[in-house]
């Protein structure tokens, strides 16, 4: 088992009362899983990812990743353990302006302090696998959507993450774009990386193993 | 990694070309000032200053003035120096210095004016720590007719070839004599209030005949002399100023000696027959003032500009957090821009430093400002507190960044707690108090600058010309038949209207005009103790030529003899010895110098000294003095070529009249207007460094407006759907800054007020501080923040909703 939620909730105060953006979720995670959360908006989809890349707190509850007590580590260690072993992609990409493809690849290779030789290698893989190498000097500001996403995963990737997080990863994109993406996250999961994503869309949803629905922060309640 | 550090820095700069180049800018401008202000302030107080000068002190006279004593002559006798080191222990050397108004050199053929030298005792190098390049330190300056030269008036006239041993000739009113060189002496420093490039032995006084036996002699009677002390620095200098202040010489109770400090003299003394125009402490500390203040501006600009900019990366930071960046390294990130962007702004600063000494040096005729190690030395503390403060300023949004969680971050939904939103808006407000403060001494600086050139000086200098020269022959008696005829040959040239000679002309230094104490009214009473000047015209015509007009009697009569000594008194000297009307002076006699003296005209008060003095007593006397020649020309001459057409005319009769002489003139009304000329300057400087300061409180501003902007970008495209027209969200957006120019405005009146008030002190003829220039300041300010700030507002708030809402 990678990961487990055992009655995870989350609220936040407004007006006196507390709201429940999530109630009380059990939820476990195999490695080689490939899951996909899915429901309206506002039913905490979000939120629950954010919680499971640890970017974000809980209330209630426990959660347990690889063994550790994510709910009872320090913030320190707690972003060593994201930093080492999960990957993000994101539906707006969030890659630096300021950097050429190569360099936003490079970057979390730079940040693991990862030796420059090694660093060159990981990141012409990633740029063969992903068919960019023709692109890697342009700044993303430079690449399409789709090819924005592309590198988004690529990074997402390099460090060799045992988990990729992915919220409405194909959002912005258009249906070819996004079809090209979901093969990427299925091939990916062929090899054995688990991959979460949140999604709106049923097509994408059928490329996982296992749907998860959410209403008002409940897992099919 | 650093290489991505810089790589992200540099393309970040390049990516936001205009915030980057306003936050160099701003930077390099205001650091640019400070080092320049700095330099200049430094140079002022770095006068008179070598190793000892803290122990040595000038003593000079205090005059009383009704019952208390008031700074009266720089100057004092040839027995002060002497007496006091005698009496007093502490004293332990003492040096009087006879100051040259200008002498002429010969040697060989070569004949060259030198204005800067003294008669000096031995104990010169011992009291001044300049130091003797050739000759016998423990013999130079004894014997009499002996000189020493300094390296550079050595090697203009000797060349690399040794001096010592060699004669030159020396010229004062026509008196000549023979010095042998027996030393050289290092360059004396432009920053000297004694500027020096020659020293005479001062027992020359006595073989030389253009001293008189009064001056010979020793006496309590004639104060021409600067005298400096070497005091034990352990000595309590309150005590021995007491000592000397109370040292009785002369029977004479309405004087006494007192001492300064040598190296306060060129910004704090200001007493009549210094030696040069000095410095003003006041200028000085405005100046220094203003450096601070445009140093504290553009500080606070910086903060503003990159805490409004970083917190538009919280994108890219939640970026960099999640991939895996940790705190220490976002730190590092925002500490390398830091760097970058004062690496440059640095190496701005020395280049607008260096260009703008260049030009400076290049345009004034004064000591020359460098950027030497010495100053660099002692800017150093300062910029390394800038330094740090930068750094702090990029710190701040590196911590409040990094510590948000990265699930935010992400969303870019950063808001800065009200607590940094206080602090950012004090900062603007302090930048309105200074540019209120500011923009307040610009125009009361200027306003009084252009008060004291449009008052009546009661006398007309245009057209004047004074005309000097030095013979090198031995005075004859035909000199005076000679000068008439040359007077006469000189009138009849075209253009001109008036010739005479005198003593001394408005605006002249203060050396050529005679100060005494000491006289007998026209009703019996003794006056000892009020000081009042004299001059000696040779002509009736001097009154209608200098345009000064006659509120009582009439000039000279031409054809009166010296001998009947007749005087025109000013109305101030009229007040002086009791006349409530001037006409009552008239017939009037007059006792000084053990002579009586008939008072015959009086004339209106003008301003011998310019404006910045009060007016002072004065008596005007028939003689037959030749110290200057003055010319008036017609108004009709307009040009210049005119001009000089007939000084060569004049400058080639004065060659046939006397074969050995030089030949100098000065325009009498350029040269009194040169007595503004520090005001002049000053204010010049105020005003640019006023203007560089507003720029940079603008630059800030703009950084915090864009930052308001930005955060309200939602709520403006809500309002603007929900039906607020442009104007009304320029309201809301600029009600803010207005309420805070309201605070500032408060703040900021009575500092002005009273540092105005305070350095207009500085003039007899103050202007007002009227209401309506606190007003004007303000109104000002709000225009220049009003048109920064609008910039943005206008913007955002013609921006389309539907794109603003989008974002979000």
């Amino acid at each position: 088992m990678l990961l487990q939620l055992k009655n995870v909730s989350k609220w936040v105060q407004s007006g006196g009362q507390n709201v429940f953006l999530l109630k009380d979720i059990n939820f476990w995670v195999n490695e080689g899983d490939f899951i996909s959360i899915m429901g309206p908006s506002g039913s905490g989809k979000s939120t629950l990812l954010n919680i499971i890349g640890m970017l974000d707190h809980f209330n209630e509850g426990t959660y347990t990743f690889l063994e550790e007590s994510v709910h009872s580590l320090k913030e320190k260690h707690r972003a060593n353990l994201y930093k080492q072993y999960i990957g993000f992609v994101f539906q707006a990409y969030h890659l630096i302006d300021e950097l050429t493809v190569k360099e936003n690849l490079e970057m979390p290779l730079l940040y693991k302090k990862q030796g420059s030789s090694e660093r060159k290698a990981l990141v012409a893989d990633m740029l063969d696998r992903f068919n960019i190498v023709g692109k890697k000097d342009l700044f993303p500001s430079q690449l399409s959507g789709g090819q924005q996403q592309l590198v988004g995963v690529a990074r997402a990737l390099i460090a060799s993450p045992k988990l990729i997080l992915a919220d409405e990863p194909t959002g912005n994109l258009n249906s070819k774009q996004g079809d090209e993406i979901m093969g990427i996250f299925k091939e990916l999961n062929k090899e054995g990386v688990t991959i979460i994503q949140v999604t709106h869309s049923e097509k994408n949803a059928a490329y996982g193993s296992r749907v998860l629905n959410l209403l008002d922060g409940c897992i099919e309640c | 990694m650093y290489t991505l550090y810089l790589k992200i820095a540099i393309r970040h700069l390049l990516k936001n070309k205009l915030y980057s180049f306003l936050n160099i800018l701003g930077l390099a401008i205001g650091l640019a000032s400070f080092t320049l202000i700095m330099i200049y302030v430094n140079y002022e107080r770095s006068y008179d200053t070598f190793e000892g000068s803290e122990n040595v002190y000038r003593v000079y006279m205090d005059y009383k003035k009704g019952n208390i004593y008031e700074p009266g002559d720089a100057q004092t006798y040839n027995l002060t120096g002497p007496t006091i080191k005698r009496k007093f222990p502490e004293v332990l050397e003492q040096v009087r210095l006879y100051k040259f108004d200008e002498i002429v050199f010969t040697y060989n053929s070569q004949v060259f004016k030198e204005k800067n030298g003294s008669l000096a005792d031995p104990s010169y190098f011992d009291v001044f720590g300049y130091s003797l390049l050739k000759g016998d330190i423990n013999s130079v300056l004894q014997e009499p007719n002996t000189i020493i030269l300094t390296h550079n008036l050595a090697s203009k006239l000797f060349g690399d070839k040794n001096p010592i041993g060699n004669s030159i000739f020396a010229f004062v009113g026509g008196n000549k004599t023979m010095l042998r060189i027996t030393g050289v002496m290092d360059n004396v420093p432009e920053t000297t209030h004694m500027k020096t490039n020659f020293l005479i032995s001062y027992s020359t006084i006595n073989t030389w005949n253009t001293f008189d036996k009064y001056e010979r002699e020793l006496n309590w009677n004639q104060n021409h002399f600067f005298t400096y002390l070497k005091i034990d620095k352990n000595a309590n200098i309150k005590t021995l100023k007491t000592k000397i202040m109370t040292l009785d010489f002369s029977d004479n109770f309405d004087e006494r000696h007192n001492i300064e400090p040598l190296e306060d003299i060129h910004l704090y003394s200001n007493k009549p027959y210094e030696t040069e125009i000095n410095g003003s402490a006041t200028r000085v500390k405005f100046l220094t003032a203003i450096a601070f203040i445009i140093l504290i501006l553009s500080w606070l600009n910086y903060i503003n500009l990159s805490t409004t900019k970083s917190l538009e990366r919280a994108k890219e930071i939640g970026i960099r957090k999640v991939t895996g960046a940790k705190k220490s390294q976002l730190i590092i990130q925002s500490i390398v821009e830091s760097v970058i962007l004062n690496l440059v702004a640095f190496l701005l600063v020395i280049a607008i430093s260096m260009l703008v000494l260049s030009v400076y040096n290049k345009i004034t005729t004064g000591g020359e400002l460098i950027l030497d190690m010495r100053t660099i030395k002692q800017l150093l503390p300062v910029f390394g507190i800038v330094v740090f403060g930068v750094m702090l300023a990029s710190l701040y949004p590196a911590f409040l960044l990094s510590s948000y969680k990265p699930s935010k971050a992400l969303k870019g939904k950063i808001r800065t707690s009200t607590n940094g939103l206080h602090i950012r808006k004090g900062l603007v407000v302090i930048q309105f108090v200074a540019t209120i403060v500011l923009i307040i001494g610009t125009i009361v600086i200027t306003r009084q600058i252009n008060h004291l050139q449009n008052q009546p000086l009661e006398t007309s200098l245009n057209n004047i010309v004074a005309f000097s020269g030095q013979l090198l022959t031995k005075k004859d008696s035909i000199l005076s038949t000679k000068l008439e005829l040359m007077k006469n040959k000189i009138k009849k040239l075209p253009n001109v209207s008036h010739v005479m000679t005198t003593q001394t002309f408005p605006g002249d230094d203060f050396m050529n005009l005679s100060s005494a104490m000491g006289i007998i009214y026209p009703d019996g009473t003794n006056n000892n103790n009020k000081v009042y000047y004299n001059y000696e015209i040779n002509s009736p015509e001097y009154f209608e030529m200098m345009d000064m007009k006659f509120v009582a009697g009439n000039t000279f009569l031409s054809h009166s003899t010296y001998k009947n000594r007749q005087v025109v008194i000013n109305e101030e000297m009229a007040k002086m010895i009791g006349m409530s009307n001037p006409i009552e002076a008239v017939g009037q006699k007059i006792k000084f110098w053990s002579e009586d003296w008939n008072i015959i005209g009086v004339i209106k008060n003008y301003h011998h000294f310019g404006l910045k003095k009060p007016v002072i007593p004065l008596i005007i006397r028939h003689g037959r003095v030749d110290n200057y020649m003055l010319v008036k020309f017609d108004t009709t001459i307009i040009s210049t070529s005119e001009f000089m057409q007939t000084i060569t005319q004049i400058e080639n009769l004065w060659k046939q009249t006397f074969s050995k002489s030089t030949f100098d003139y000065t325009f009498v009304d350029k040269q009194f207007d040169a007595q503004y000329n520090d005001d002049k300057q000053f204010s010049a400087a105020f005003r640019v460094f006023t203007m560089l300061a507003i720029f940079i409180a603008a630059l800030g501003l703009f950084g915090l407006s864009s930052y308001t902007c930005i955060q309200r970008k939602k709520e403006i495209g809500i309002r603007k759907v929900n039906g607020a027209s442009v104007f009304g969200i320029l309201k809301l957006l600029n009600i803010d800054f207005l309420k805070w120019i309201g605070v500032a405005f408060i703040i900021a009146i009575p500092i002005a007020w009273y540092t105005m008030n305070s350095w207009l002190e500085n003039f007899a003829l103050k202007t007002s501080l009227s209401w309506w220039i606190f007003i004007l300041s303000g109104v000002i300010t709000l225009s220049i923040i009003l048109l920064t700030v609008s910039w943005q507002s206008f913007i955002v708030a013609n921006k389309n909703p539907a794109t603003t809402l989008r974002d979000e």
